[in-house]
């Protein structure tokens, strides 16, 4: 049997999990490279995902599908890309970065973050329009 | 930091696997050729610390607290 391990997250309080829902991302994400282990929560009823540190279980990113959003992104096989979102107590002030996609293999629980040199992709692509 | 002078088609060996190579100069814009092995990852200076800084903001605006978004439709990139 897997050994359970708990998280104190900011979002969720205490979660328990086990080494097998482990997101490794080698060399982390941009700025925060010595942070490599995380754990990715989806949220019930909204269509944020949070990626929590588990190094640093204070440091959170709530997450976006990018296909949410544009079905023309550039997809990686067997990936699925997400947004890193900048939350805001305006909603309509709530963006996602477009440019530097995170896409996760959900079956071998690893992630990759890239940087798109695309003009039309923007670090602060705006979430929500009236 | 190491400064040294190249000129046009001249180039510079890192590590004996990258190779940043002047390609043109003009305007007072040059125009770079590098060769690298796939896993060495290259970026545009500037966007890499616009990335990097947009990553640094939503970590500590992830504590905000959201209410209403349903309210809202999705912006779809067209």
């Amino acid at each position: 049997m897997q050994s359970k391990m708990k998280l104190k997250t900011e979002q969720f309080g205490e979660i328990e999990y086990a080494n097998e829902n482990v997101i490794r991302i080698a060399k982390g994400l941009f700025g925060f490279e010595n942070l490599e282990e995380y754990l990715l929560i989806k949220t019930d009823n909204t269509l944020f995902y949070w990626l929590n540190s588990i190094e640093e279980p204070s440091v959170a990113f709530p997450m976006v599908g990018i296909n949410v959003l544009d079905d023309t992104y550039p997809q990686v096989d067997g990936t699925e890309p997400f947004g890193i979102v900048t939350l805001d107590k305006d909603p309509l002030k709530i963006t996602v970065n477009m440019k530097a996609p995170l896409y996760i293999n959900q079956d071998i629980k690893t992630g990759k973050q890239k940087i798109l040199d695309r003009e039309k992709y923007l670090v602060n692509y705006k979430l929500f329009v009236e | 930091m190491l400064v040294l002078k190249r000129k046009m088609n001249e180039e510079i060996i890192i590590n004996s696997n990258i190779v940043v190579k002047i390609l043109s100069v003009t305007d007072g814009q040059v125009k770079i050729g590098i060769e690298a092995p796939t896993e060495i990852e290259i970026f545009r200076g500037e966007v890499f610390e616009k990335v990097k800084a947009n990553l640094i903001s939503a970590a500590e605006k992830s504590k905000e607290k959201v209410a209403g978004i349903t309210e809202f439709k999705i912006n779809k990139l067209l």
